[in-house]
């Protein structure tokens, strides 16, 4: 059919009276990029409206779009890499043959509307949208609808292409601050108001009276970590296996490494006895997947859950409180952000995951007893719940469907409607770079009245961070991880002294081209070092800690021996068993590195004894470099003072001996003497008389 | 300038016959060193006031040396006097049509206002660490070596034609190849590696200029011995006809560089900074390849190509790669401070070391 108004009237543009006619919708790689781009688009079409799907082959929407009976095209995409490598060639040939092809669809389909969900899919079709609409082959309107709290890499870039971007959360809008629109997450599923007696009957298996319901899953693939702290926080909850009921999804995930089901089952089986599983199934039931989870939303008091946008919007809109558990390390810690912006409204609190010791390597974990406490400790508390539902059903706009309709169909100059809650601070915390280089600042001005609080104020901002800093630890590239070993020790993360000890142990070696040039293990000689500085800072001396210093001292890698020697004086007193440090130090005095020998000479001086250590130091009167002579006095000087060397006699006999001449001196300028205590007394008169 | 005066005044007026003096290369590298370092003497405090009262000082980062503190606010643009000094010298005594000549004085100043730039870009920022971008700079150098090696080796080189494209090693008597499209590049490389090499060393107080002045000195000797066809054919060195003139240029320097010393010694009163270790760099790098003589800068230059070495090595294989230092400290001066070495001491040392060095230099003239 052709319009004829398109005909004669060529400048006119499409306004609310026109039909739209042809909708394209482009989004994949996960159902969170799918399901809303078939929402939106059921709600945009009426009688004749016309529809095409573009994706990526083999990904979740060749799954599901046939079957909503939506035409579907496919072209090339792939994700952004992170940097200059091989990835970065063939992300680039597939963006160019994908955009190509685009530009062909485009020019076949002639869509009057353009709507991306994200999913690297969106990327070629909206550079070829631009592409045509820069030579005027192409007059859709473009609107990307961004999912998470902070959009990724791709949205923003393709976000100023579009005519609108409209998004779910509130803090987002920063990004958008020309185009953006909050309307929420377009939910597929007619979350229907169910009461909760009628949700009850419908179940297929039966709840006790009088119990507080809880709601966990993973997803509808699940996910191992929940999976497996929820088997292990049963243990912890039968206490209170009277007063509530768990529903726990546990998703269908199968494959050669996890299949979850049977995984669950045999953790189940493994932990506790059979005496223990029959109270268990009183307060407890699991299935792979719950095809009415409406009725489970209607009744639940409580929902432990990933932090997709799609769940958050769902809870959401049921106005449920939810325990979100964030999967870390995903591209832009996305999850991470989206929980964060629900805690920040008040509507959740946050379980992360934790980097700990499994088996003796770092991994990450939850631990099933800090589930259980978190889970009791908020169902007791039932004011806390109600504000938590309260805050939640204001979260995330509801109508969200309805905006999007009013933003894509309607007038542009439509007013969005304010959200109900005014949009919290959206202060982006820095990235871990940059808040290594604020904190070192700190430490280096404040010195030792230096705590991480004065610089990150918020509690829920430190402690996201030190998970931040603590994934770092499993960073494929040793700067990472080297960077997260330096912000433990500056955030004061007492709790990972086991993390930081277990991955100064690790000694895989490196690859022999580096062991060729002169490197040691994967956990690099830097790192090393700044655990034992780290370790210092946390000031811990626990055995394991002590382990690591005896091992630091026999370390490879200097600066590691010279740290280790520091630490060791540091941890003086405190020391549960100096002997064998003293004893790896005395040995330390004849290593060839002069900063290690003058260290070693300084640390016995603080924890050693007359038997062991003087002796030693006094016999170092001619070692060959005069540092080490000056540091050998200064241990004796220690010595003297802890009251370990009492022989004064001996002392004023035979310290003479030690030879004193040296090959450096230390220069005092006196213009520049006097002219620092010039301004030193101009300062202080200052600051006296302001205080008057 | 005096060239040409006498060159002319001589034969035709009896009382300027003692000008015929300037036939000789020997009178006039001697009254071009003494002009240098009277010329330094003289305008070097001047230059120091007028740098202090416009405020062009040393902007100085912490290098965790307790000295190197002290080195905030002492003026770092001495290279440029030094440069001066060294050019209005090569005026005065120098034959101006010699093309070695004018190429390796074009070199110097190039490079040196390659350094001035970053230097007064520094001072303006007040920070030493943002100068002249690294690429900026590279660029620039870059096109320097890109347009010398093609001189050089085009019809209107300086150099006999025999000559354009071979390499020579110091024991050997013949080249290790004769190829232009194998030199251009190794010509290239050279001016920009060695071109940038004084810079580490320049670290402490009357270090990097007394080696220079070694280095330039011997190259000097070089240019007069292979500028003269008794002297080449005796050493069986290939003859390079105009070289001589060379030696002038080089006395000229060493005459500044000792001028500048007087002021740059430990506690120094002004530095040479980047215009001044770029200028030398340059020099020198032009220098060696004028005289094919760039594979004795491994011996000639080991002090510069071991500060610098192992300043790369420390830095990019070392702490970028590896996550370890390789080293104990880099660049060699620092190493030898944190041993427990005064900074004299090291200067010192380090003077004899490149002493030695160029006398190992000179003893390849005759061990061929």
């Amino acid at each position: 059919m052709i319009d004829y108004s398109r005909l004669f009237l060529p400048g006119r543009k499409l306004g609310s009276m026109q039909k739209i006619k042809r909708i394209l919708l482009t989004g994949g790689g996960t159902a969170g990029h799918v399901n809303p781009a078939l929402a939106i688009g059921s709600a945009l079409a009426s009688e004749g409206t016309r529809f095409l799907f573009v994706g990526v082959r083999g990904r979740v929407e060749e799954e599901v779009v046939p079957r909503e009976g939506i035409p579907i095209r496919y072209v090339r995409a792939s994700g952004f890499p992170a940097g200059i490598s091989t990835a970065l060639a063939k992300f680039l040939l597939n963006l160019l043959i994908g955009t190509v092809q685009s530009v062909f669809i485009l020019l076949r389909f002639r869509p009057d509307i353009i709507v991306g969900t994200g999913g690297y899919v969106s990327a070629p079709v909206i550079m070829a949208t631009s592409f045509l609409r820069k030579i005027r082959l192409c007059k859709a309107r473009v609107f990307i609808h961004e999912q998470n709290a902070v959009p990724g890499k791709l949205n923003r870039l393709m976000g100023r292409a579009a005519n609108r971007v409209l998004v779910t959360f509130p803090e987002t809008l920063t990004f958008f601050p020309k185009n953006g629109a909050l309307v929420g997450y377009p939910l597929r599923r007619r979350i229907a108001r169910v009461s909760r007696e009628e949700a009850r009957h419908k179940l297929d298996f039966k709840i006790p009276e009088g119990r507080k319901i809880v709601l966990v899953f993973g997803g509808s693939q699940g996910s191992r970590i929940i999976n497996r702290a929820l088997v292990d926080a049963l243990g912890s909850l039968l206490p209170a296996r009277d007063r509530l009921f768990i529903i726990h999804g546990v998703g269908l995930f199968k494959s050669r490494e996890y299949n979850a089901i049977e995984d669950t089952e045999e953790r189940l089986r493994e932990s506790y006895s059979g005496e223990q599983l029959k109270s268990i199934e009183g307060f407890y039931v699991y299935r792979a997947f719950f095809h009415n989870i409406e009725l489970l939303y209607a009744l639940s008091d409580l929902v432990v859950a990933r932090a997709g946008a799609g769940s958050l919007s769902e809870i959401s809109a049921m106005g449920l409180p939810a325990l979100i558990i964030p999967k870390s390390n995903l591209p832009g810690d996305h999850q991470v952000m989206n929980a964060r912006a629900m805690e920040r409204a008040g509507g959740a609190e946050i379980l992360y995951e934790q980097v700990t010791i499994l088996n003796g390597r770092l991994s990450e974990y939850i631990d099933g007893k800090v589930l259980a406490e978190k889970i009791l400790s908020l169902l007791q508390d039932d004011n806390r719940l109600l504000e938590m539902s309260r805050h939640n059903r204001t979260f995330l706009n509801q109508n969200a469907l309805a905006l999007i309709e009013q933003q894509i169909l309607g007038n542009r100059a439509v007013q969005v409607p304010a959200p109900a809650v005014q949009p919290p601070e959206a202060v982006p915390l820095p990235g871990n770079a940059a808040l290594l280089a604020r904190l070192e600042r700190a430490h280096a001005k404040l010195r030792s009245t230096y705590r991480p609080e004065r610089v990150i104020s918020r509690p829920q901002d430190l402690e996201y961070l030190k998970n931040r800093a603590s994934s770092l630890l499993l960073h494929p590239e040793w700067q990472e991880r080297n960077v997260g070993v330096k912000l433990l020790g500056l955030l004061d993360a007492r709790e990972k002294v086991p993390s930081l000890v277990t991955l100064f142990f690790d000694r895989e070696p490196a690859p022999l081209l580096k062991r060729l040039l002169g490197g040691d293990f994967k956990q690099v000689g830097f790192i090393r070092r700044n655990i034992i500085t780290a370790l210092v800072r946390l000031n811990e001396c626990t055995p394991e800690v002590e382990k690591a210093l005896l091992t630091g001292l026999g370390d490879p890698y200097y600066e590691v021996r010279v740290e280790s020697a520091h630490a060791a004086a540091f941890f003086g007193d405190r020391l549960s068993s100096p002997e064998p440090l003293i004893a790896a130090l005395i040995k330390l005095l004849s290593d060839p590195v002069i900063d290690v020998a003058a260290a070693a000479a300084e640390a016995l001086g603080k924890i050693g004894s007359r038997e062991n250590a003087l002796p030693v130091l006094l016999n170092m009167w001619d070692t060959k470099f005069w540092r080490v002579r000056a540091a050998v006095l200064r241990g004796i000087l220690h010595l003297v003072e802890r009251g370990e060397a009492t022989d004064y006699e001996m002392l004023e006999k035979q310290v003479p001996q030690f030879i004193l001449t040296s090959t450096d001196f230390k220069p005092q300028f006196e213009i520049r003497s006097a002219y620092r205590q010039l301004m030193e007394s101009v300062s202080r008169k200052k600051a006296g008389g302001s205080v008057q | 300038m005096i060239y040409f005066l006498g060159k002319y005044l001589h034969p035709h007026f009896d009382t300027f016959s003692f000008l015929r003096l300037v036939d000789y290369l020997s009178a006039r590298s001697i009254g071009a060193a003494l002009t240098a370092i009277v010329l330094t003497l003289f305008f070097t405090p001047i230059f120091i006031r007028y740098l202090h009262r416009h405020g062009y000082v040393d902007q100085s980062r912490d290098t965790g040396i307790a000295s190197a503190s002290d080195k905030a606010g002492t003026p770092s643009i001495g290279g440029a006097i030094m440069t001066g000094c060294v050019l209005v010298s090569c005026l005065l005594w120098c034959n101006l049509s010699n093309v070695y000549l004018l190429v390796v004085l074009l070199g110097m100043v190039w490079f040196g206002g390659i350094g001035l730039i970053d230097d007064l870009a520094k001072t303006k920022a007040r920070s030493g660490d943002r100068g002249l971008s690294e690429t900026k700079k590279l660029l620039f150098q870059a096109l320097f070596a890109a347009a010398l090696s093609i001189f050089l080796v085009s019809p209107f080189s300086p150099l006999p034609s025999g000559q354009l494209g071979a390499f020579y090693l110091p024991f050997l008597k013949s080249p290790l190849f004769n190829s232009i499209w194998i030199y251009i590049p190794i010509m290239f490389f050279f001016v920009l590696v060695v071109g940038n090499s004084v810079n580490i060393t320049d670290g402490l107080d009357g270090l990097a200029i007394v080696p220079s002045v070694f280095v330039v000195g011997v190259l000097g000797v070089f240019g007069y011995l292979l500028g003269n066809t008794i002297w080449a054919r005796y050493l069986n060195y290939p003859f390079l006809p105009g070289t001589g003139e060379l030696a002038i240029f080089c006395s000229a320097f060493a005459g500044a560089g000792i001028g500048f010393l007087w002021f740059n010694a430990y506690p120094a009163q002004v530095f040479m900074g980047d215009t001044g270790s770029l200028a030398i760099g340059g020099c020198m790098a032009v220098l060696s390849i004028v005289l094919k003589q760039e594979a004795l800068f491994l011996i000639l230059g080991g002090l510069f190509v071991a500060e610098a070495a192992s300043s790369q090595i420390q830095d990019k294989i070392g702490i970028r790669w590896l996550g370890r230092r390789i080293f104990l400290r880099a660049p060699l001066h620092h190493r030898m401070q944190h041993k427990g070495l005064a900074e004299t001491k090291v200067v010192i040392r380090l003077w004899i070391a490149a002493g030695i060095l160029a006398l190992a230099a000179l003893a390849t003239l005759k061990l061929r």
